[in-house]
């Protein structure tokens, strides 16, 4: 059968650099492939350049065999559909307009709402996702907003449809959703690119896989003629053990912190206590509450009723806002890392910097000398690479940023430290280094918090489960005897998409 | 444990835009400075130059002080206007009745009024800076005019403030010192203090700060006070100058000082810039309009070249922030 759509020889240099160095991939129709590599490997460079976003330096792009031009509007024109990692849609407008925006045809100038309101049903419908049309798309959750995205590039009509790490904030409920959903546009004969760092999920899914490594092609398979071992492996080039079961032997202490009763937006009366040295994980799906509930307990946001109270060195005080919960020693990497975790345009060393200059400089005056030293040792300390503390954040890759924000609250050894999805994004063995971090933390007394949609993460760190839902508490785990199957009875209770 | 490759620095692929919006103003002060001492007669004479820096220094104080509230994110404080038009004539008016200390001591209560409604107001309300402070103008200059009657006051033609206004250090005029002084004084603040990085830091990302432990509304009334302050210390000089004061003095500051400041390449959008930039955006600035005046330019064509520069320099900002974004 032949391709429908062919990249052929792409190379593409940032400055020198070859983010793609001569790959090519093709896909058939009804075919889903799977492009996987490590962050920086050369997928999304690959994919935008798929999507005529970036221009390639050489090699040509096909549609049924015809080259295309470069650029956005000849790649959709011709049916390719790229479904966005960071979300694309406009937060303040409804979910039909939303839908409208990707590809409902304008009739001079003019919307017609009664059309538009049934073409994006009618969109909905055919992917089998139940959400109000008239809704705000900044009132629907993280995995409504990813499946109105799908909604709206599928209205295109496309012939082959990119998908970027879909299921990175999708918990295994959403994403066997969205898998069967693909499973299904397939069949219908839609060619289906798939990136993903999710090796089960590419199994489960995909016919065929291209291993990016480097910006090079490092090996090509049928998906039944290899194994989640050698994906892996080729991916990161050397070994590396599928490592989910290096649970720590966790001892621990004193309650450091107890919240009580505590009331906010999405949160019901929910009461938590974490140990000094202990990894308590908060389970459930996106959307049960849960980052409503650590921004409430740490002061980030308001409650609206409880106490919550933190003990350091026998001494129990109160936390009333977040000035008060850093005062006593409470880190916080937040879930959404560009928004919340880091000035993108400043160095590591200012990010670094931020929550620890007054214990740096208690006299107001900065000491560049000390500042740089302290951010050398911690970017040494969370393995970042290469470890330039004068690069700028935003330079990074996802994984390297995360070790950033890590590595802010590891200067002064914290109390209390709440990670939102800590690895979301990550590739793999950034992954396996936070994980190592995280532990360490623990290891050396601190009480640990852990929000995690990824199961096997939250199975491998946690030495105590909560499963949250609808805001509640539905069921507490002891780490060594969860499993997934325990997990997802508590954390789902209904299905959120019929 | 599984090492994740190095990744590759980007230095290389920082474009022609980027470098020119860091370092064009560099090198466009030296190339006019040069160019006017080469073509432009009368331009390269101790006279004039000191002359140039005399008439630089009001609008380059109020605009080093201006730089803060640019660089967090706050666009401008229009509210300069009103402020340096109080501080000199709360100067003059107040000293020839009671003397130079209440002066300054009404001036500093007046700048700190000025800095903790803006800054409240923008800090922690939110509200936008420029129609904040646009409010405030126009409260302060008619309470200015209620108060002093629109009158024009007059110093003692050989009061301390008069012997200031025309004094030099060898050929330097004291009021071009102050502008150095103050350039270095604040460049040093936000360069070097914990405060100072708190208002970059807010300039480039808000909540990251906040989460960071910072109040952030504090630092906001911060960067108002710094540009409350300058704007006072622009008063004293522009009353010693001219040893007068009336309401009206300071029209145009508010414009003046934000083109220096972006003209200097300071963003606009915050977090990017710097106090030394927004000197040399002074510099440029006022060298261009003498090199104008020097070639007998009619005034209306200095306003459109000093437009189009604005124009100019934004556009490379903007550029420059869509060419890094990628």
């Amino acid at each position: 059968m032949a391709a429908v759509v062919e990249a052929k020889n792409i190379t593409k240099a940032f400055g020198g650099v070859k983010a793609v160095d001569d790959v090519s991939v093709s896909v058939e129709a009804g075919e889903i492939h799977a492009v996987v590599g490590e962050n920086g490997a050369g997928k999304s460079t690959l994919m935008r350049i798929l999507s005529g976003i970036e221009f390639p330096d050489s090699g040509q792009v096909l549609v049924d065999g015809k080259e295309i031009d470069n650029s956005a509007k000849a790649s959709i024109d011709a049916g390719i559909s790229l479904v966005h990692q960071e979300l694309s849609l406009v937060p303040e407008m409804t979910v039909a307009e939303n839908i409208y925006l990707g590809g409902f045809p304008t009739t001079a100038g003019f919307t017609n709402r009664k059309e538009m309101k049934k073409f994006a049903q009618e969109t909905l419908d055919e992917i089998g996702v139940s959400v109000d049309i008239d809704e705000r798309i900044s009132r629907l959750s993280v995995a409504l907003r990813q499946f109105v995205e799908i909604a709206r590039a599928i209205a295109r009509k496309p012939k082959v449809l990119i998908l970027d790490e879909p299921t990175a904030s999708l918990t295994p409920a959403e994403t066997d959703y969205l898998l069967a959903m693909l499973g299904r546009l397939a069949k219908q004969g839609l060619a289906i690119i798939y990136i993903s760092h999710r090796i089960p999920e590419v199994f489960t899914l995909c016919h065929n896989v291209t291993i990016l490594r480097d910006g090079k092609l490092v090996y090509v398979s049928e998906i039944k003629k290899t194994t989640p071992q050698e994906v892996i492996n080729q991916m990161v080039g050397r070994e590396l053990k599928l490592d989910l079961e290096s649970r720590r032997d966790a001892k621990p202490g004193d309650v450091v912190l107890s919240a009580v009763g505590i009331k906010a937006p999405g949160v019901n009366n929910v009461d938590l206590e974490v140990r000094a040295g202990e990894i308590v994980g908060l389970g459930g799906l996106v959307g049960a509450g849960r980052t409503e509930f650590i921004r409430a307990i740490i002061g980030a946001d308001n409650k609206t009723a409880g106490n919550v109270y933190i003990t350091v060195d026998g001494k129990k005080n109160q936390i009333t806002s977040y000035m008060s919960a850093m005062r006593n020693g409470v880190a916080y990497v937040p879930e959404e890392r560009r928004v919340d975790g880091l000035a993108m345009t400043m160095s590591v060393s200012d990010n670094v910097y931020l929550p620890n200059r007054k214990d740096l400089a208690g006299n107001g005056i900065i000491n560049p000398g000390k500042a740089a030293k302290v951010a050398k040792e911690l970017a040494d300390r969370v393995g970042l690479r290469p470890p330039e503390i004068k690069r700028e954040a935003g330079q990074y890759s996802g994984g390297n940023q995360q070790k950033i924000v890590i590595a802010k609250w590891l200067h002064q050894r914290p109390s209390f430290i709440v990670l939102d999805e800590p690895t979301r994004g990550v590739d793999v063995g950034a992954k396996a280094e936070i994980h190592r971090l995280v532990k360490e933390l623990a290891d050396l007394g601190t009480a640990v918090l852990v929000v995690s949609s990824d199961l096997p993460e939250l199975l491998e760190l946690s030495d105590v489960i909560h499963v949250v839902r609808d805001g509640k508490i539905m069921g507490t785990l002891d780490g060594a005897e969860a499993d997934e199957k325990k997990v997802m009875g508590l954390a789902a209770g209904e299905s959120l998409v019929k | 444990m599984a090492q994740a490759p190095e990744e590759k620095p980007e230095k290389n692929s920082r474009g022609t835009i980027e470098w020119f919006a860091e370092n064009g103003i560099f090198v466009f002060t030296a190339v006019l400075i040069l160019a006017a001492a080469i073509f432009v007669n009368g331009f390269a004479s101790l006279q004039n130059i000191t002359d140039v820096f005399h008439r630089a220094a009001p609008i380059g104080i109020v605009a080093v002080g201006m730089t803060f509230v640019v660089i967090s994110g706050n666009y401008l404080d229009l509210s300069v206007v009103a402020q340096v038009a109080t501080a000199a004539v709360i100067m003059i008016a107040v000293s020839n009745e009671y003397g130079y200390f209440a002066a300054v001591l009404a001036a500093m209560l007046a700048a700190i009024i000025y800095a903790v409604v803006n800054g409240v107001a923008v800090g922690y309300f939110k509200a936008n800076a420029v129609i904040v402070t646009l409010s405030t103008t126009y409260i302060g200059l008619g309470l200015l005019r209620l108060l002093s009657g629109g009158s024009i006051f007059f110093g003692p033609p050989d009061g301390a403030l008069a012997q200031f206004g025309a004094g030099k250090l060898g050929p330097i005029p004291y009021s071009a010192l102050v502008l150095v002084l103050m350039t270095v004084i604040l460049a040093f603040v936000l360069n070097r203090t914990n405060f100072g990085f708190t208002v970059r830091s807010f300039g480039v990302n808000e909540r990251a700060t906040r989460l960071g432990g910072t109040n952030t509304g504090l630092v906001i009334i911060g960067a108002f006070l710094v540009t409350s302050l300058s704007a006072m210390i622009a008063g004293f000089v522009l009353a010693a100058f001219s040893n007068t004061a009336v309401s009206a003095m300071s029209t145009g500051y508010d414009f003046q000082a934000l083109a220096a400041i972006i003209v200097g390449g300071t963003s606009v959008f915050g977090g990017k810039g710097s106090v030394l930039r927004t000197l040399l955006g002074v510099i440029f600035v006022s060298v261009l309009s003498n090199v104008l005046v020097l070639l007998n330019i009619g005034f209306g064509y200095q306003q459109m070249a000093l437009g189009a520069l604005i124009a100019l320099a934004v556009a490379v900002d903007a550029l420059a922030r869509r060419a890094g974004k990628k």
